[in-house]
């Protein structure tokens, strides 16, 4: 099962129902619509609540006497402007953004050469090396190991401590290789050979060109996966001023849960905009980026995927 | 592995050992003709040797008694004396059994409902109005733990927006995201809110590889819709379930770290406490030492490592595919 024969087969159902498909009962369809409302309304709903918070005015938050509110009343851009206007939080967005862009750069890099050097069978060390990358899914070396190593490398409080260690991806390498394999004819790679061309040519002119869109979904999970990190920021940079968005975030959280933990650095984020509201406005920070590249990786996601996991 | 190469079935080294034109070459020739394959196939190799194979060589001081201080060949063999320390350690058993109790849960609950998920789903007629849902549910999944967390605290927490209409309808607060009875339901939400998308899309493309003649053939034979779920949808999905499940049995010990260390404070770390965390806290900031991090980290590697092959033997005993083929 290819990617291309996917595409290539028309769409199982038109909007109607097939002649032979007899009508599912009253109760089947309620039940089935009630629990996909519900569902979406589960996402939907937090997702507003969070936006209309975070363009609440004071007043109005206080009337609604809680941390979020569906409806606000009066609109406010304070907190945005907290956000942008240079401080701690300015500083935290720039760096996850940095962490991100370089980080997912540096991943394309090692992912698209790992993917390409492997994708012909029979060449030299071809089985070994792929052996290499596959065995990595099933054993993990453990997080005090790795912590070590990121010690031993100097990488400690290193901002390089975010990117290096995970810079591959290994079923990311396995999902493009495929795609190589199966949807790059390979007479086209002969044809470019028997004319004189590099491999590396090849690669540039005929291989990636072919694969934008398969490209553009690993490079946008990379590029989620960079601006998502929280569990090694805690780890591996603990003694760093400026942190990723996320850990911020968690602080804020726990300042507002009465919890121990960060309370004392949470203060470098206390502003004049509304609390609640500040807390809105950086997680509409966070989920922002991530929405705006969402339709790009639903559009070719589905490839993607069978491409990768469902090679039953 | 092959389930992951399986598009491939011919360009599998084996097949190609069979081809006769290759094998005749000598190492030299074929290093001449491929060197630039493997110079691009370098800098990952690097990056895997340096932050998988090395920590991975690291896992020996789980058997020495090692200390950062002194230089390495210097520190002496202990054999199997920290496993037994981390067994007889207060808070190793309650961290493994928390882990199991949060792995199975994921299994038996989670997976399942990407599965009526990606059911109903699929059962939906309008495209337009499925790739709706299909979006909505599946956008979470992107989503950090620390904002999954952030969004049940507010949603849920004692000052969250349900506590506020409770109020309001002259309730009680809801003390939901910092009870540790109920945590494991918190958890399974949020799981199932994070999670169930991705394996619903997965799912979703199962099933549309499913011949859809085989469906009409069926009802005009007289199946039921429900025969017909049974007889050619299941079987058609099944070695999608089989592949994840024993990807999931896997990583059975490795349940995350974020989502439980984020809720450590709020509802304790009796109830929140799982392998990573038990790493992190005791070893990491904690007093144990490495050598104690160590083997606990150990103990689950090689514990995943050996589900995932017993899982895998016994999938293809029942004649399935699984993760790689037999040899």
């Amino acid at each position: 099962m290819t990617a291309t024969d996917i595409s290539a087969r028309p769409r199982r159902r038109k909007n109607t129902r097939p002649v032979w498909d007899d009508e599912p009962t009253r109760f089947g369809k309620i039940t089935k619509a009630a629990f996909l409302i519900c569902y979406a309304a589960a996402v939907v709903i937090p997702l507003w609540a969070i936006v209309a918070t975070s363009f609440a005015s004071e007043d109005a938050l206080n009337r609604a006497g809680g941390n979020l509110l569906l409806l606000p009343t009066e609109l406010s851009v304070q907190a945005y402007q907290e956000i942008f206007s240079g401080g701690a939080l300015t500083e935290s967005l720039l760096l996850t953004l940095l962490l991100t862009a370089g980080g997912t750069a540096l991943s394309m890099v090692l992912t698209i050469g790992a993917a390409y050097g492997l994708s012909r069978p029979g060449s030299l060390l071809h089985r070994p090396l792929l052996m290499l990358v596959l065995f990595t899914f099933l054993f993990a070396p453990g997080m005090y190991p790795q912590f070590l190593v990121v010690q031993k490398l100097g990488l400690f409080d290193n901002y390089m401590s975010l990117i290096l260690p995970m810079a591959l991806n290994a079923f990311n390498l396995i999902v493009l290789r495929a795609f190589f394999m199966n949807s790059v004819p390979t007479e086209l790679i002969d044809a470019a050979k028997m004319d004189g061309a590099t491999e590396f040519r090849i690669l540039f002119r005929i291989v990636l060109p072919m694969s934008k869109a398969i490209l553009a979904v690993i490079a946008l999970f990379y590029a989620v996966m960079y601006w998502n990190i929280y569990f090694q920021a805690v780890l591996y940079i603990p003694g760093q001023d400026t942190q990723p968005i996320q850990v911020v975030l968690q602080r804020m959280l726990m300042s507002t849960q009465g919890l121990p933990g960060a309370a004392g650095e949470v203060s470098q984020y206390q502003t004049q905009a509304p609390d609640s509201a500040l807390k809105m406005a950086v997680v509409v920070c966070t989920i922002l980026p991530i929405v705006i590249m969402y339709p790009f990786i639903q559009r070719h996601f589905t490839k993607a995927v069978i491409t990768g996991a469902v090679k039953g | 592995m092959a389930a992951l190469e399986t598009s491939a079935p011919a360009a599998s080294g084996r097949t190609t050992g069979r081809i006769p034109i290759r094998r005749k070459t000598t190492v030299r020739q074929r290093l001449r003709h491929d060197w630039p394959l493997l110079l691009m196939t370098l800098p990952a190799m690097a990056q895997l040797a340096v932050f998988f194979y090395w920590p991975s060589a690291w896992n020996i001081i789980a058997f020495m008694d090692y200390k950062p201080t002194r230089p390495f060949w210097e520190n002496p063999f202990v054999g199997f004396g920290w496993f037994e320390r981390l067994f007889s350690n207060p808070y190793f058993l309650p961290a493994l059994g928390n882990t199991l109790q949060f792995a199975f849960a994921q299994l038996l609950f989670v997976f399942p409902l990407s599965i009526v998920l990606a059911l109903l789903m699929h059962s939906v007629i309008s495209t337009k109005l499925r790739s709706t849902f299909q979006s909505i549910v599946y956008l979470p999944y992107f989503f950090s733990w620390v904002l999954v967390v952030t969004v049940f605290v507010q949603m849920l927490g004692s000052d969250g927006l349900v506590s506020n209409w409770l109020l309001g309808l002259g309730g009680d607060r809801l003390g939901f995201t910092s009870n540790p009875d109920t945590f494991m339901i918190l958890a399974w939400m949020q799981w199932s809110w994070k999670d169930a998308g991705w394996g619903m899309i997965i799912f979703l493309a199962a099933l549309s590889s499913i011949n859809p003649n085989l469906y009409e053939a069926a009802a005009v034979d007289g199946a039921s819709r429900w025969k017909r779920l049974w007889h050619i949808t299941l079987p058609g999905i099944r070695p999608v379930i089989v592949l994840l499940l024993i990807l999931q049995l896997g990583g059975i010990l490795t349940v995350g770290f974020e989502q439980y260390q984020l809720q450590r404070d709020a509802v304790g770390f009796q109830t929140t406490e799982v392998l990573d965390t038990f790493v992190y806290y005791r070893s990491i900031v904690g007093t144990e030492g490495a050598s104690f991090g160590t083997a606990a980290g150990l103990f689950k590697g090689v514990i995943g490592l050996v589900l995932v092959l017993v899982a895998n033997n016994v999938a293809h005993r029942l004649g399935e595919q699984g993760i790689y083929q037999k040899s």
